[in-house]
């Protein structure tokens, strides 16, 4: 199934285009600096939402959407003291704690919604095997418990050093290691039968 | 040099977040852990398999939402508190000399030479670290070149994963070494590496090929032309060059060309006409000659060429591979699930399969090789 190669992802290197005027102008209530935070930061935002909320893409929009609601009443609260991404994603994953909250309350977690793909074109061969390879590996980040997901995604899609994981997760650097193992080899159990089917770039 | 295991750290060691004592006791102690290497290799795996997952765009929908919210309260109204301007200054200040100090530690840490290095030592004559004559022992940083003449040898430590022995008329250079990932080049003369690490550690770029080490002692040549000759001595090397690859097993050789890369591998107790034959196939162009190259590979093939078959089944046109096919079917039947369709349409599945059956398959030896790219 999985015979094509598929290529790694590099790590995200980050190079953020917010500098402290912006946030010093979103302080203000500059409306323009406001949506170049948002621009800068709302695909991760979102990204780490989705894959949080079990692949439910109404529910990560909703969740992007309350984070910067938040983020500018709050913003005059912030006080450089410590890194504004850092400060933003304790937003994002308070936030995200609060929605699978309230959507427990609901319905049980089913399907991960990004799984649902359409039919694609046999001339897509290789972008087929990535795209789903990739969704192998959302599912079975879906199913992770919470405290192995969350510092994989703050790795994995904002690209934190241990230290900047441990400050939005407010627990030590010892224990993101930890974490961060247990959920490798996690994913590695889950995903186990693609070892033979798939090769991974170096 | 039992120490106790080290499984807890590998992310960490793999993110390079380990202090450097920590990182060099986590690779020795994989050296001699078979334990820790199996569990090793399950981390990376994770760790790979992680890196697939993708960032994906917000719906264009959730910046209106967030104006509309906007526009009922303004801005000025939600942000109320502005008590930390003095705040701010002091951050941009501190931020300034944050900035300050850094710039004047890298610049130290640029005139003083704190890059990662390898240990170098004289075995003959008079080796060289770029324009530095090494008298004894030197050391080979990132980017400098090791240069040996027609009367001299050394001998490279790869941090504490191997040893490479550099011989006379060969120049090489570090490219890269951290606890993922040691790199070296070899622009032309030989070397022989002896690495004790897990598989894929160690690297050497030529102009034909890149070697990758998968637990083994080797010997690398690179003439004036860029092309190169790989010997295995024990384990496994594989040669890469964009989407060929070749696995080459100790007792095995395999040639790489400048602009093909990596040739078929093959034992090298083949006998001589074989072995001239294969260069011509793999290097030789298209035409009458390869043709009769051909005609000599499967009448001189052994049972032991199964290999050398077996990579040729990819690496031959259509009614070439007919032939191949049906002399290695002779040396080696294939599996049950295996058909002749099959393999000469190339299906992969069988293709693994029928190399599985093979004695020179690496899954044989607990150390499954990928199939992957254009094998």
């Amino acid at each position: 199934m999985l015979k094509q190669m598929a290529a790694i992802r590099e790590q995200p290197q980050v190079k953020s285009a917010i500098d402290e005027s912006v946030i010093v102008a979103c302080q203000r209530g500059d409306r323009d600096a406001l949506r170049l935070l948002f621009e800068e930061y709302k695909d991760r935002v979102y990204s780490i939402a989705l894959y949080s909320l079990s692949g439910n893409e109404a529910a990560a929009a909703d969740v992007t959407q309350q984070v910067f609601l938040k983020l500018i009443s709050r913003i005059s609260q912030f006080r450089g003291d410590a890194e504004f991404a850092t400060w933003l994603y304790r937003l994002v994953v308070n936030t995200c704690w609060d929605e699978r909250r309230k959507e427990r309350r609901l319905v049980q977690f089913a399907e991960f919604g990004v799984l649902t793909n359409s039919r694609r074109e046999p001339s897509q061969t290789i972008r087929y095997a990535q795209h789903e390879l990739s969704e192998h590996v959302q599912a079975a980040i879906a199913e992770l418990s919470p405290k192995l997901r969350l510092p994989i995604l703050l790795k994995y899609i904002e690209g934190f050093s241990y230290e900047e994981i441990a400050a939005v997760l407010d627990c030590s650097k010892g224990t993101v290691a930890s974490r961060l193992n247990r959920g490798h080899k996690a994913l590695a159990r889950r995903l186990g039968w693609l070892r033979g089917q798939v090769v991974i770039g170096e | 040099m039992f120490t106790r295991h080290v499984t807890r750290k590998f992310s960490a060691y793999l993110h390079e977040e380990l202090s450097p004592e920590e990182n060099r006791r986590v690779a020795e102690h994989l050296i001699g852990c078979n334990r820790c290497r199996v569990e090793f290799e399950r981390v990376r795996f994770g760790m790979r398999l992680a890196q697939q997952l993708p960032i994906m765009t917000a719906p264009q929908s959730v910046w209106p939402e967030i104006d509309a919210a906007l526009r009922k309260q303004p801005v000025t109204q939600m942000i109320a508190d502005r008590r930390w301007r003095p705040a701010t200054r002091l951050a941009i200040a501190a931020s300034i000399i944050v900035l300050l100090v850094g710039s004047l530690l890298i610049i130290r840490s640029i005139f003083s030479g704190a890059q990662p290095s390898w240990a170098v030592a004289r075995l003959e004559g008079t080796p060289r670290i770029g324009s530095r004559a090494i008298v004894g022992e030197g050391n080979l940083r990132v980017g400098q070149w090791l240069e040996t003449d027609a009367g001299s040898r050394a001998q490279i430590d790869v941090g504490t994963i191997g040893q490479v022995e550099v011989d006379p008329n060969t120049r090489v250079r570090l490219l890269e070494t951290k606890p993922t990932e040691h790199r070296l080049e070899l622009a032309r003369g030989r070397m022989s590496a002896r690495v004790w690490a897990p598989p894929r550690l160690f690297f050497v770029n030529t102009p034909s090929g890149i070697a990758e080490d998968l637990g083994c002692a080797y010997t690398l040549e690179v003439d004036d032309d860029g092309n190169s000759i790989l010997h295995v001595t024990s384990g496994w090397v594989s040669l890469q060059l964009t989407n060929r690859e070749s696995a080459v097993p100790a007792g095995a050789a395999c040639a790489t060309r400048r602009g093909i890369g990596p040739g078929t591998p093959y034992f090298e107790d083949a006998s001589e006409a074989f072995r001239s034959a294969l260069t011509k196939v793999d290097f030789g162009g298209d035409g009458p000659a390869r043709i009769s190259a051909l005609k000599v590979i499967i009448s001189e093939a052994r049972s032991r060429d199964a290999m050398t078959l077996w990579y040729l089944l990819s690496r031959v046109s259509e009614p070439e591979r007919v032939r191949v096919y049906d002399r290695l079917a002779e040396l080696v039947p294939p599996p049950e699930a295996v058909t002749r369709e099959g393999v000469l349409s190339l299906n992969e599945q069988m293709l693994g399969l029928w190399k599985e059956q093979l004695a020179f398959a690496p899954g044989t030896n607990s150390q499954k090789l990928k199939l992957g790219k254009k094998f």
